[in-house]
């Protein structure tokens, strides 16, 4: 046998090795979220009870909208003070601290979220002490979730500001544009896809959180991570199964669709480009 | 009520723009633009022609409102505009790199700048339909930039800078992003849509062709000052100082000192020949100066000419062929290698001059511009 087939052998058994590492969980657990039997990992028949349950699961339903909600709410304000954030940093001139701010508002990133956990809890519970709110509840949650989103939504809105030519704000004064006009009507609209993304990397990050929750969480404000996570503790119900499955679906139908709606958007590009030339070269 | 009475006496030439005595320095140390004055007339383009750092562009951005100047005023019409906003200026720019916003069509592009001015939505239409014709567009009207050329693109950016009509046209580099080939048809296009608008324009610039070829006077700068300001073939036929004969241009230059100096001649000896120069200069016997010779003057034989004036032998070390001339670099006996230009008027492309060969080279008494040191 020759040495590139024995290469292309080797290097096609290491991609199905890490294709079962990443997804045979993943897939066991959506197969086993049809199975009969209550117990997780015996296998007896198919069936749609869990599923079912998950329908009457009014603890899990209320968890899901909890978070979806606080996911919603936080990565807007992740994507509006993460923009501002990066603007500060790459618009202005240099100014006072603005060393400090750069690597302050990096902070979160790299800070255990279990130490960011604790620091916020301690504030909110001094806080409260001095002035009697906030309580813990829905709003510190997504004081806790936005505080983290803005360092990340700082970090993909600086990326495009910085890829962005700063010669187009010059054009738009130059044309009469006073400065807020510049931002809602070139800056603005050219960052659109940089806050899209913004959005939905924070959006996953807060649905995701189960670390800052539980700490900022207070009565009758469970979210989805925070309820697997407990019942996981006590012993694993099928139902969160269905519930794993239901969500697996539906990113990866979000997933597939923008990764289509982007390769297709870069290839209809890349083909005007051309088009372009060739019509001047007639 | 009497109104202000009428200016009679102007001056043939009305000014536009005034640069006063402007400076610029940075981070309080770095002096991007030194004391410099001008004027440019109405319907004038005057170029800023120099180096890169050599301020043209800091210069270019003063004028636009992008920055302030450290010192000095800058009037347009007669009105101090020193201190106004670029969005508040009757000045516009056509950027290097275009600046075209790449999320609007080539039609909403060009009427940007007239809906900040809150024109007449029929208006606007109209305007931009005269733009898009005026630049041979009309059929791309719905383009986004990114589907256009890259000589489109400019036209795009050329008419968007006009549409407001601006008392003054600024532009950077217009020429900088497009190659050779397309260079010389766009440079024709850019010319004649600004003179059939009338605009009057400065430009800032880097490469000598450009200037001379659009400009009808320009600024030679260095080191955040002017060198020399004049009509193009002013500037290159007699530059002021060796500086400036040395960036526009190739030039052969010779060290030497005045030996004869009349009213209609002076004559001037330098270590490899002595020149006869045709006419008058500023100078007395004796003194030291630099004769500046460009390569296309001087004319190469492996005859000896007759006279003892204005010619120089050598060695023939190296000829480089450019197609419609050829340089030959002749190294001189003093060790000094001189340019001669060549025109290739027939297709045999000898002159009868190959490498190694003695060849003299002998230029008329007005070939020469004689410098001050």
């Amino acid at each position: 046998m020759s040495q590139a087939t024995n290469n292309k052998i080797f290097s096609n058994l290491w991609m199905i090795a890490v294709y079962l590492f990443l997804y045979l969980p993943i897939f066991t657990l959506v197969v086993y979220s049809f199975n009969d039997s209550k117990l997780i990992s015996t296998w007896t028949h198919a069936s749609l009870r869990w599923y079912e349950a998950l329908i009457k699961d009014d603890d899990l339903i209320s968890a899901v909208l909890l978070s979806l909600k606080i996911a919603g709410i936080s990565a807007l304000m992740s994507v509006f003070f993460g923009t501002f954030t990066a603007f500060a940093l790459n618009r202005y001139k240099r100014f006072k601290g603005r060393t400090l701010l750069s690597s302050m508002s990096s902070m979160p990133l790299v800070m255990p979220d279990v130490i960011v956990g604790l620091s916020l809890l301690l504030m909110i519970i001094s806080v409260q002490h001095w002035l009697g709110f906030p309580e813990k509840g829905l709003f510190t949650i997504l004081l806790g979730h936005a505080l983290l989103g803005t360092a990340y939504a700082a970090v993909v809105v600086t990326s495009r500001l910085r890829e962005m030519d700063s010669k187009l704000d010059e054009a738009a004064m130059d044309l009469g544009c006073k400065p807020w006009q510049v931002f809602y009507l070139v800056t603005l609209p050219l960052l659109l896809p940089a806050l899209i993304s913004a959005f939905l990397l924070t959006f996953t990050l807060s649905f995701d959180d189960v670390v800052l929750s539980s700490f900022l969480s207070g009565p009758g404000y469970s979210t989805m991570p925070m309820v697997i996570f407990s019942r996981a503790r006590l012993g694993l119900n099928p139902t969160i199964n269905a519930v794993a499955t239901v969500t697996i679906v539906v990113v990866t139908f979000a997933v597939i669709a923008s990764s289509f709606y982007t390769s297709h958007q870069a290839r209809k590009r890349k083909r005007e480009e051309a088009q372009a030339y060739s019509d001047s070269n007639k | 009520m009497a109104t202000a009475p009428k200016e009679i006496n102007q001056p043939a030439p009305e000014v536009l723009l005034r640069v006063e005595n402007v400076t610029k320095i940075y981070d309080g140390t770095v002096k991007a633009v030194d004391d410099v004055s001008l004027t440019v007339n109405k319907g004038e383009i005057f170029a800023l022609l120099g180096g890169s750092g050599c301020g043209k562009s800091t210069l270019l951005r003063m004028m636009a409102g992008f920055e302030m100047p450290t010192k000095g005023k800058i009037f347009l019409a007669g009105q101090d505009i020193t201190n106004l906003p670029p969005y508040q200026r009757p000045i516009n720019m056509m950027f290097q790199s275009y600046a075209l916003f790449p999320h609007l069509s080539v039609w909403e592009n060009i009427a940007f700048g007239l809906k900040r001015d809150g024109m007449p939505k029929d208006q606007i239409a109209e305007r931009v339909e005269k733009m898009l014709n005026l630049a041979q567009l009309g059929k791309f009207a719905q383009r986004k930039p990114h589907q256009l050329s890259g000589g489109q693109q400019q036209r795009v950016a050329l008419v968007r800078s006009l549409a407001k009509r601006p008392q003054l046209l600024l532009l950077d580099e217009p020429l900088g992003a497009l190659d050779k080939k397309l260079r010389e048809t766009t440079q024709l296009e850019l010319v004649n849509i600004i003179e059939e608008v009338g605009v009057t324009c400065v430009l800032v610039t880097h490469d000598q062709e450009e200037a001379m070829t659009m400009a009808s006077r320009i600024a030679v700068m260095s080191e955040g000052y002017f060198l020399q300001v004049g009509a193009p073939d002013a500037v290159y036929e007699m530059p002021n100082s060796r500086k400036v004969a040395d960036f526009i241009g190739n030039v052969n230059l010779f060290d030497g000192v005045i030996e004869e100096d009349e009213a209609d001649h002076v004559t001037v000896r330098c270590p490899e020949c002595v020149h006869y120069v045709g006419h008058g200069v500023s100078g007395h016997t004796g003194m030291a100066v630099g004769v500046a010779l460009r390569p296309e003057k001087i004319m190469l034989s492996d005859k000896k000419p007759k006279g003892e004036y204005n010619w120089c032998e050598g060695e023939v070390i190296e000829i480089v062929y450019f197609g419609a001339h050829t340089t030959y670099h002749l190294k001189l006996d003093s060790g000094k290698v001189i340019k001669a230009q060549e025109l290739n008027n027939t297709r045999d492309l000898s002159c009868g001059l190959t490498w190694g060969d003695r060849a003299y080279a002998h230029w008329n008494d007005l070939a020469m511009v004689v410098l001050a040191q």
